[in-house]
């Protein structure tokens, strides 16, 4: 059999659909389906019956009813949105840091990688569900206020002269260091497979001029590996606003089986949906003007 | 001789040295603090178990929580061995498709042009947006539509196409693999595929790493739930909330369960970051 000729672009455009299809056609079965299968449900009412489901479309009742009707919807949204805008930086500057250090050649370096990872495994799936995680909790929540005690921490900050708006983020900051250094277990690693993908020679070129560490540092790791700042500060919006243990999550999560029923949270997703996708756009705008380093 | 011009050239004070390793240690503290916590609980007889309030270390160690939990297991109305080679068919066969397709898909979204490229881009970062519990309807109906459930197809699929891993593999390949070589190996006469199998990847392989740990964690995680109802296709941790569900008197089975759950990824985890070491030396580019 004899193929048409193609162009050169066609050719190539094919080689790269032919890439993408495998992928392609399961993301349209398992996302995007089903997120138009979610708006049709949000414009309607869904009723379960022996056979099935019913819908009635209802136009934007359901939108009407999470925004101005449902009394805990509003507040649940703004809390989520804004504790996780206080939580970006502070996981991104911990994270990289972290990182940094665990990627020096020192003894018990794996151990020491397992121990910052050690918070995905515990949280997760089966071991988060047994019971002696809220136990564990506990002993967290108590160990964090000792090693941190409060007030004596806030007036010592201010009596470095600090700006208090500056001072009201830190203690912001290290109430929520539980999290933070939960959230930051991700991130701390792919940091690290950034910096192991930095080419060794450019250290050695360094080093035959004569650099400091601290030059090696500012003109080598860091714009290197600043691409990977924007992709680690768009996973943790991501897996911080979808993780099932996000505020917002859960609340949809029972908003489907008990009060408003499946349409309404179907439209509260899709309401939470876009303001991730305003935050999202938001950070992308700041990070890649500020800190990424492009060819 | 090397060694001794290395050790001049770091010009980092001893206090701040002290500083990192207080700060690491405190963080180190914090995080490794309930593993500490669970070992000891999963050799507690089951008198210390109930105390109040906990006690963190134990005091009469024991392993009556293993050979319970290991009895049990031998009682169980299928055989432990096929709720682990259950678990074992879904991770190798997830992992596997997960790796080969997204990065396949990240290369081609990374090194080339075509037309529609940055409509997908922007598709994958918006599927990454949705949280997964919120799909769950939509993609029971999707998995109900192809026949699958109560397959392992059911679990093993979606895995495949799960964004995250596309999206690490297309920005390390953004960043890291120069679109130099790739073009030299082309004039070499190199084919496509080769070029991804034989440069590409090596080169990320820190990155894709990183997302074998990331999906190992959770499809370990995973226990079949709304789509497999046949016990004998459940994976183990199915099997072992089973087992710890079984009542109160079944807490210190329970800590030890949960030390088993935790022993395996933190191995994965071990072995793998042995394999990143060795790439360092070897993913410079010339």
């Amino acid at each position: 059999m004899k193929l048409p000729k193609l162009g050169l672009t066609t050719k190539k455009s094919l080689k790269g659909y032919l890439y993408v299809s495998p992928f392609l056609i399961g993301f349209f079965a398992f996302f995007l389906i089903p997120l138009i299968q979610t708006v049709v449900f949000s414009l309607s009412e869904l009723k379960i019956v022996t056979t099935g489901y019913t819908i009635t479309p209802v136009g934007l009742d359901n939108y009407n009813t999470a925004l101005f009707v449902d009394p805990d919807f509003v507040p649940t949204l703004t809390n989520t949105v804004i504790n996780t805008l206080i939580d970006i930086p502070a996981i991104l500057i911990f994270s990289f840091f972290i990182a940094v250090v665990l990627n020096q050649k020192f003894r018990g370096r794996t151990l020491a990688r397992l121990i910052f990872f050690l918070p995905v495994i515990l949280t997760s799936g089966v071991v988060a569900q047994m019971e002696i995680n809220d136990v564990m909790n506990q002993a967290l929540v108590q160990d964090a206020e000792f090693m941190l005690g409060g007030q004596h921490f806030v007036s010592f900050l201010l009596g470095l002269n600090l700006p208090p708006a500056f001072v009201q983020y830190i203690v912001t900051v290290v109430d929520r260091i539980g999290p933070v250094i939960e959230a930051s277990a991700i991130p701390i690693l792919i940091f690290l497979a950034g910096l192991q993908s930095i080419p060794p020679d450019l250290y050695e070129v360094a080093d035959v001029e004569g650099i400091t560490g601290w030059e090696k540092f500012w003109m080598i790791t860091f714009p290197l590996v600043s691409p990977m700042i924007l992709t680690n500060a768009i996973f943790i919006i991501i897996n911080s606003f979808t993780s099932p243990r996000n505020e917002m999550v859960r609340f949809i999560g029972e908003n489907t089986w008990s009060r408003g029923g499946y349409g309404v949270s179907a439209a509260m997703a899709l309401l939470y949906f876009l303001s991730i996708g305003a935050i999202l756009a938001l950070v992308v705008l700041v990070t890649s003007r500020r800190v990424v380093y492009l060819e | 001789m090397k060694q001794t011009l290395y050790k001049k050239r770091i010009n980092r004070s001893l206090v701040g040295d002290l500083g990192i390793f207080v700060f690491l240690g405190a963080g180190a503290a914090f995080t490794a603090l309930p593993l500490v916590f669970a070992v000891s609980n999963a050799f507690k007889p089951l008198n210390e178990l109930f105390l109040f309030p906990p006690q963190f270390f134990v005091r009469n160690p024991t392993l009556q929580n293993f050979a319970d939990l290991f009895t049990l297991m031998g009682q169980s109305w299928i055989p432990m061995t096929r709720y682990i080679s259950n678990s074992l068919l879904i991770i190798i066969l997830g992992m596997a498709g997960n790796l080969f397709f997204g990065s396949l898909a990240a290369y081609a979204l990374s090194k080339h042009d075509f037309f529609g490229k940055q409509t997908i881009n922007a598709l994958i970062v918006l599927s990454l947006m949705f949280a997964p519990a919120v799909l769950r309807i939509p993609n029971y109906l999707t998995i109900a539509f192809l026949g699958w459930i109560d397959t392992y197809w059911a679990v093993i699929v979606p895995a495949w196409s799960s964004t995250l891993g596309l999206y690490l593999l297309r920005n390390f390949m953004n960043a890291m693999v120069p679109i130099d070589l790739l073009e030299s190996a082309r004039l070499d006469g190199a084919s496509e595929f080769c070029i991804y199998w034989n440069i590409v990847m090596p080169i990320v392989k820190p990155a894709w790493l990183t997302l074998i740990i990331l999906t190992f964690q959770q499809l370990w995680g995973l226990t079949g739930g709304e789509y497999i109802y046949s016990e004998s296709l459940k994976p183990l941790p199915y099997a072992l909330d089973q087992i710890v569900k079984g009542g109160v008197a079944r807490q210190g089975v329970g800590s030890a369960a949960a030390l088993i759950m935790m022993i395996v990824p933190i191995i994965v985890f071990i072995i793998n970051q042995s394999k990143i070491v060795e790439t360092m030396s070897t993913s410079g580019i010339k």
